[in-house]
């Protein structure tokens, strides 16, 4: 039987950009993975982590796409596949969009990744293990009709899916990316979205991975003059679901529009960090995360606003609202602020409580029971991440949430 | 054909009580309407007979037919054929009304273009309905999606609270003659709760009960109106006992 150290091992030296990839894979394990002392793990089942069951795949593992892939892709502007972190399928070719492969493990500043990704482990491991990066670029000025769809499929027990979104100034588009698999496996994918002068990323991030997938993601938006990054990260799968989302705000007039969703049930535990960082006067950033913990599951969110000095007339708030569907779930909320900038308007609320009584009130006073009433009230904070979408694709993922949740016992 | 009966009741707001002994008996198909100054425990009635927390009751019984409504849960209530119409109809995010609806029962085949056809019925545009339950919508749309639910639930008693508020004259026009068709189509009760008499002009009652101090003081015909319209609610003010 192999280890993942020699899966690893032998991965990397097969691969172009061998040498950065091995300096990534000793700088992990110097690293190593984290523990449950340092306060950002501190909710990660990490005792339950043997990095021995999973193994680095040479090659992806083909299998059939679910039947909600296929759907998703019916509806999308082209579809782009991903499979164990392998690009297989570039779509269908649309005006104004490139999608390469790029073996080249830079970040998108062209920088080091060693050092971007100095003490996370994951990304760490990412960056030694990702087959390459898959690269998607949106021409300036091009306006997508429709949405690109990138679907990626777990399959084998280890992936590191490394993706970039560009989009060029000017440019205007809706992206989704949706993973699923991921049965008894490890999904760590790193993602980086630069958003260019003036230009528009509408990005929704649906993670339905097994409910035995370890999942931990991060995100970084790049974004320039004018530039407008909306994303919404719904997590509904996964054993462990950690999410970490991060926005550079690095030029006058950027927007950054972030709402985070999630549901909780079994001993699932998601884990949601965000930092919106502040470089450049008159930026903005909306943080909304919504979600909802049953049974034994748990939910974790932190979330920083850093604003540089000088960074004048920014406006940045951040609301934090979580749901305990069961007295043995438990949600924690830990918003931080660090500014140095006095000519800033700056908010932050969180809460931990029940359904809006009122609301349920409503709806059971239209005939509806209590227990639907709750349901449709909670699959609600996940239909409204969905507004970027066209309908009939927003539709489509509110059934499969709905077909999610109906499974749950759901009691407020 | 069903009764709807109130009796004594007696109801709390905060600990105060607003309805001292209210009587009222209606029978379906019949147009009832309640009409009293701000205060008078108008509202009160629509919210405690439909379940809404926060009011107490303390005495007295509500049945629909032979079903005693105030042991019944919200849910139970509806089921039981009351629906309540509310003055200002509650936003719910993130809740698609066709999904209310299923939920409430409604035969999902052919709903969404039920629930279009009622909405040209109160001259509202059917994708307004597209949208979360009342978000994004002005009070007389939100007035108008509720006809909707009424007209998709088919009540045997509709409680409306102040139906004639927020909604211009062709608005409340419209919903009138969507109530009054109600009582023919499937012989629905309706009693509107109201302090404007242009109601009256629009919806034709049967019977008119003016309240005051929390109670029914008056009861009568149509011709009712008329000495309301001359003498105003002062006639029928009763002394306030707190």
């Amino acid at each position: 039987m192999t280890t993942f150290a020699e899966s690893a091992t032998s991965f990397i030296s097969s691969r172009p950009n061998s040498a950065l990839r091995a300096r990534a894979w000793s700088t992990f394990e110097s690293v190593g993975l984290p523990t449950t002392t340092d306060e950002v793990w501190r909710y990660a089942p990490l005792s339950e982590l043997d990095l021995d069951r999973y193994a680095v795949p040479a090659t992806p593992t083909l299998t059939p796409q679910s039947d909600f892939a296929v759907a998703l892709g019916a509806l999308a502007a082209t579809v782009v596949r991903v499979l164990d972190g392998f690009l297989v399928d570039i779509g269908e070719p649309v005006e104004g969009v490139t999608v390469d492969l790029n073996p080249d493990l830079t970040t998108l500043d062209g920088d080091d990744p060693l050092e971007r990704y100095a003490s996370d482990a994951f990304a760490l491991a990412n960056v030694a293990l990702c087959p390459a990066t898959v690269v998607v670029t949106v021409a300036a000025g091009t306006n997508v009709d429709g949405p690109i769809v990138i679907v990626h499929s777990a399959n084998a027990s280890a992936s590191f899916p490394r993706t970039h979104l560009v989009l060029e100034r000017g440019a205007n588009a809706t992206v989704v990316e949706y993973y699923e698999g991921g049965a008894n496996a490890m999904v760590a994918p790193v993602s980086e979205y630069r958003v260019a002068d003036n230009a528009s990323l509408r990005l929704v991030t649906y993670q339905r991975l097994d409910p035995t997938a370890w999942h931990v993601a991060r995100t970084t938006g790049l974004l320039e003059r004018d530039g407008r990054l909306s994303q919404a990260v719904l997590g509904m799968g996964a054993h462990y679901d950690r999410s970490r989302n991060d926005a550079d705000l690095r030029a006058t007039g950027a927007e950054n529009e972030l709402r985070t969703t999630f549901f909780g049930s079994g001993a699932q535990v998601h884990d949601f960090r965000t930092h919106q960082f502040h470089r450049a006067p008159r930026t903005r950033s909306t943080l909304l995360s919504k979600g909802a913990v049953a049974d034994t599951s748990r939910s974790v969110y932190t979330g920083l606003i850093e604003i540089e000095k000088g960074a004048k007339r920014t406006d940045a708030r951040q609301t934090n609202h979580n749901l305990l569907l069961s007295p043995d779930a438990h949600a924690d909320s830990v918003p931080n602020l660090d500014i140095r900038e006095n000519d800033v308007v700056c908010a932050h609320a969180s809460s931990v409580g029940p359904l809006n009584a009122l609301q349920r009130w409503y709806l059971e006073s239209r005939g509806v029971t209590r227990s639907d009433a709750e349901r449709l009230m909670i699959q609600g904070f996940f239909l409204e991440m969905l507004d970027a979408l066209p309908p009939a694709l927003a539709g489509l993922v509110e059934g499969d949430v709905a077909l999610a949740l109906a499974s749950v016992p759901v009691s407020a | 054909m069903t009764t709807l009966t109130i009796s004594g009741l007696r109801v709390a707001v905060g600990g105060k009580e607003v309805l001292r002994g209210f009587d009222l008996t209606m029978n379906s198909g019949e147009v009832h309407v309640i009409m009293g100054p701000n205060g008078s425990g108008k509202s009160t009635l629509a919210h405690a007979i439909s379940g809404h927390p926060g009011y107490e009751v303390l005495d007295g019984s509500v049945k629909l037919g032979d079903v005693e409504l105030l042991s019944l849960s919200a849910t139970e209530r509806e089921r039981a054929g009351l629906f309540l119409a509310l003055q200002q109809p509650m936003e719910v995010p993130g809740v698609r009304l066709i999904d209310v609806l299923e939920a409430a029962g409604a035969e999902r085949e052919g709903l969404a273009e039920r629930m279009a056809d009622e909405a040209r019925r109160v001259d509202l545009r059917p994708e307004l309905l597209h949208r979360f339950v009342n978000v994004d919508l002005s009070g007389g749309e939100r007035k108008r999606a509720e006809m909707v639910q009424f007209a998709i639930l088919r009540p045997r008693f509709a409680v409306l609270d102040e139906i004639d508020s927020g909604l211009d004259v062709d608005a409340l026009g419209a919903v009138a003659r969507r109530l009054a068709a109600a009582t023919t189509e499937w012989g629905c009760g309706v009693l509107a709760i109201t302090h404007f008499r242009r109601l009256l002009q629009e919806l034709t009652p049967t019977t008119i009960h003016v309240v005051s101090g929390g109670r029914v003081v008056a009861t009568g015909g149509p011709e009712l109106s008329e000495v309301l319209e001359r003498d105003g609610y002062e006639p029928f003010r009763v002394p306030n006992p707190l």
